[in-house]
This record gives structure tokens, sequence and C-alpha cells, in this order.
């Protein structure tokens, strides 16, 4: 067998935020993530990351710069020779904060805006944070750190992909990314609310593919296709436990961000555990690990290796096993569970702020 | 492409080499593997060497021919503009 090395760290250092977006993908019970790791250990820990091979960082949450010692973070993983990217929604970096990340070593932002406009952001959001966003953007240009764009598509602002793209390019950024919602967490709790209409996907997908020919060699867009509307799965964080690794702001280590819905594993935590260990050896991150796991017919599907089997979390979510066959694959037994989903985006059923207290009344 | 361009990497973008000396490109929130000679052509990008004194590096030190050469670095060096990861001045 050969060598399976992760590349990506994701640390998720809060589920702090001052926003209240729907679509977050951060789970429901916020409020049992108040005990973040102190510096020390997420020190340690991207220690342990460096020595495992892995060559990426990212710093998330909630809001990393949440995190008063963000800075510090940064300046250990950037001594070890990693790759930092920050994403945020952008709201505190103030010139001195940009100044002290920079120094501290990070190599790339990525800021989320909720639209191309005031009135409809702030909604989306559910606080006023639209141009403390633009401000935020211009001091990160005028900075000359890379940075990326970042919007989630759903049923309420998919119709302005063109005018996100216009903000893009006004601002001079190297890169766009269009994320189709994708429905874990707080998203998963609103699709309802959320799912773009069949109508909505075509045409934003015929905008942005015009648009990539369009700006090409000015500004990279990547649209991320919504695998609701798709007749096979996505090949989830490049296949489970085969890339990449995320720390929860607790300590729990997990495959993947969304990962801590799936209860039906046992997932190890950073304060007790090395990041070897929990790579190679522990539970949650090998029982997916690979093709052996495989039911029919992904046993034996010649897209096994290109897919991987497609998303736990949403096989999870779907049918209650993680094991089986990803819905979003028109090969699997539930595909009609999804195809099901997708008429809920002709429904307005009311979204459900991002909130740490009301978690438990959102249930 | 011109042969004087002097090409040089965007920000956020670095080369790594690993102690068995493969290599990759890391760029915001990824990792491009690159082939030996990809990673010799742009372990060479400095913003001072010129895109011909890169294209004779490698000839060198591959032994191919020089049309050959120039066609793998530019191609390569072409893609990553087009994404923006380097910059031809």
């Amino acid at each position: 067998m050969t060598e399976v090395r992760p590349l990506s760290l994701l640390c998720e250092l809060t589920y702090r935020c001052n926003l209240q977006c729907p679509y977050c993908y951060n789970p429901l019970d916020l409020d049992g993530y108040r005990d973040e790791l102190d510096t020390a250990t997420w020190q340690r820990v991207i220690g342990e990351a460096a020595d495992l091979g892995i060559v990426q960082l990212g710093f998330s949450g909630g809001e990393p710069t949440l995190r008063r010692d963000l800075g510090a973070l940064i300046g250990t993983a950037a001594s070890r020779g990693l790759y930092t990217n920050l994403i945020t929604q952008g709201t505190f970096l103030d010139a001195a904060r940009i100044a002290e990340l920079a120094h501290a070593g990070l190599d790339h932002i990525q800021i989320s805006l909720q639209a191309p406009e005031r009135e409809l952001a702030d909604s989306i959001a559910g606080t006023v944070v639209h141009e403390r966003k633009l401000e935020a953007i211009a001091r990160v240009q005028q900075s000359g750190m890379a940075l990326t764009l970042n919007c989630v598509l759903h049923r309420n602002n998919h119709d302005s992909i063109a005018d996100v793209i216009d903000l893009a390019v006004s601002f001079g950024v190297r890169k766009l990314e269009l994320a189709n919602v994708q429905f874990y967490g707080w998203a998963y709790r609103n699709r309802g609310g959320l799912m773009p209409t069949r109508e909505q996907v075509e045409r934003g997908l015929q905008i942005a593919t015009e648009a990539k020919r369009r700006l090409a060699g000015q500004l990279e867009i990547v649209y991320v296709l919504p695998d609701y509307f798709e007749n096979r799965p996505k090949a989830c964080m490049h296949g489970w436990g085969r890339a990449f690794m995320t720390v929860a702001p607790n300590g729990r280590a997990m495959p993947c961000p969304g990962a801590a819905a799936i209860a039906s594993l046992d997932f190890e935590n950073v304060r007790e555990r090395g990041l070897a260990y929990i790579w190679n050896e522990s539970s949650a991150f090998t029982a997916y690990r690979g093709t052996n796991w495989m039911p029919d017919p992904c046993r034996t599907c010649d897209r096994r290796e290109i897919d991987w089997g497609g998303c736990r979390c949403q096989a999870f979510a779907l049918t209650g096993d993680a094991g089986a066959v990803d819905p979003a694959c028109e090969l699997s037994p539930n595909h009609d569970v999804i195809v099901a989903l997708r008429a809920t985006g002709d429904r307005h059923p009311t979204l459900v702020p991002r909130r740490m207290r009301e978690a438990a009344s959102a249930l | 492409m011109n042969a004087d361009v002097r090409p040089v990497f965007e920000r956020g973008v670095r080369l790594r080499t690993e102690d068995d000396g493969s290599a990759m490109l890391l760029v915001p929130e990824g990792a491009i593997k690159l082939n030996a000679s990809a990673a010799a052509a742009l372990a060479l990008v400095n913003g001072e060497r010129t895109l011909d004194e890169i294209i004779t590096a490698i000839c060198t030190r591959f032994d191919v021919a020089d049309s050959r050469a120039r066609d793998d670095v530019t191609t390569l060096f072409e893609r990553l503009r087009m994404r923006r990861l380097l910059v031809l001045p």
C-alpha cells in the first residue's frame, strides 16, 4: 500500500462569529465548543502537522481573527515552512491587524462576501458588515498580500453572480470562488430556504463559464458545482483521510470540517493524542480510507479512485449510514432522496440565523 | 512569449522542495505537484533571469533540444500566468 500523507490541516480556532449566515457549515451545537484549545496546544499541533509532512495550513472558524493569538500561531507555522491561509469574513481586518499578520508570515487571505451589494449582504449576514468588508478588501489589496474572494451561492443571492464577478474585477483580486452552498451544519438545517432552483444553477454556470473565458489571465474564477444537481458525487476532501485533517476549536480531529455530525464515529482529541497517531491509526480516520470499505456499486465502479465514494457526511445525513453510497450519485439506491430535496428550492421556508446560544431551539 | 521577460512569482506563491528531491508549488489553498523539469525551471525563477536564460539552463541540465525545452517551459509559465501565479513582465 502506498503511503497516504496529509497535505493540509484546517485549524478551526473558534466557532465564535459576529455574523449569522444561515448557510454556515459549522455544527448546530456551537455552544458545545466554547472550551477552545489554548495557544500552546495549537502551537504543538502545528509542529506535529509539519512533522507529519503537512504543507498547507488554514486558519478558520467561526471567525479566526477573534483569537488574539492568531499572529503567534501564524508565526509558528511560518517558522516551520508551512503555507498559511486565513479564511475570514474580514470585518476585523484593520490596517494594523493586516500588518501584524503579514509580519507574522501569513501567505494568503480569503475574504467571504455574502452578496455584491450592501442591503442583500447585510440581510444574509444578519448584521451590518458589507461596507467594512469592502474596506478590508481594499486594505488587503493595498498591502499586496495574495487575496481570494469567496461567495457562497444560494437561492437568495444566486441571481447576483454577474455583479459579484464585477466587484472582484473592480478590486483587481486574483481569484474568486463562487461556491454553491453545501448542505452541512446550519446549511443542512436551512436547506429548504437555501436550495437554489435548477434555473439558477444552470444560469450561474453559464455566467461563470463565460466570465472565466473573458477574464482569463486577469481573474481566476472557481465555480463550485452544487452536488445536489449533479449525477455523480464530488470527490469530497479528495477522499476520506487521504489529504485533509481538521481540528475543531475543542481539539477534536476529523477528516473534514463536517464530520462531527457523524454520530457513529469516535473522534480523537489533540489534547490526548498526537496528530500522527490520529492520522495513521485512529478508527475515525481509517474507517473510510481507500476503497476497501466501499459497498456496491462503488466497490467495482471505475470512478472509485476519482470520487472516492463521495461524501461520508452526506451519506450519514441522508441515509443514517456513513458507509453508504453518497446519495448524490445516481447509482445510489437512495438517490431519490436527493432528487426530492432539489424540489425544496421551489418553497420559501424561514431561514434560521446561525447563533451560539439559540442553537438548541433551532434544532 | 518574449525571450527577455524576467518571470517572477506573484505574492503568495512558493516553491517547496522535499527531502526526497520532489517539489511542489504552494499556492493559495493548494499545492501543485511538479515533475523534475518543471521544478528545475521554477527554481530558476527569481525576477532577474530571463526566459531565455532559464531555457538554456534546462537544456543543459536535462540534455534536451532547445525547441523542446522552449515549448515545455513556455507552456508551464503560460499556464501559471493564466492562474495569476506568475508574472511575465
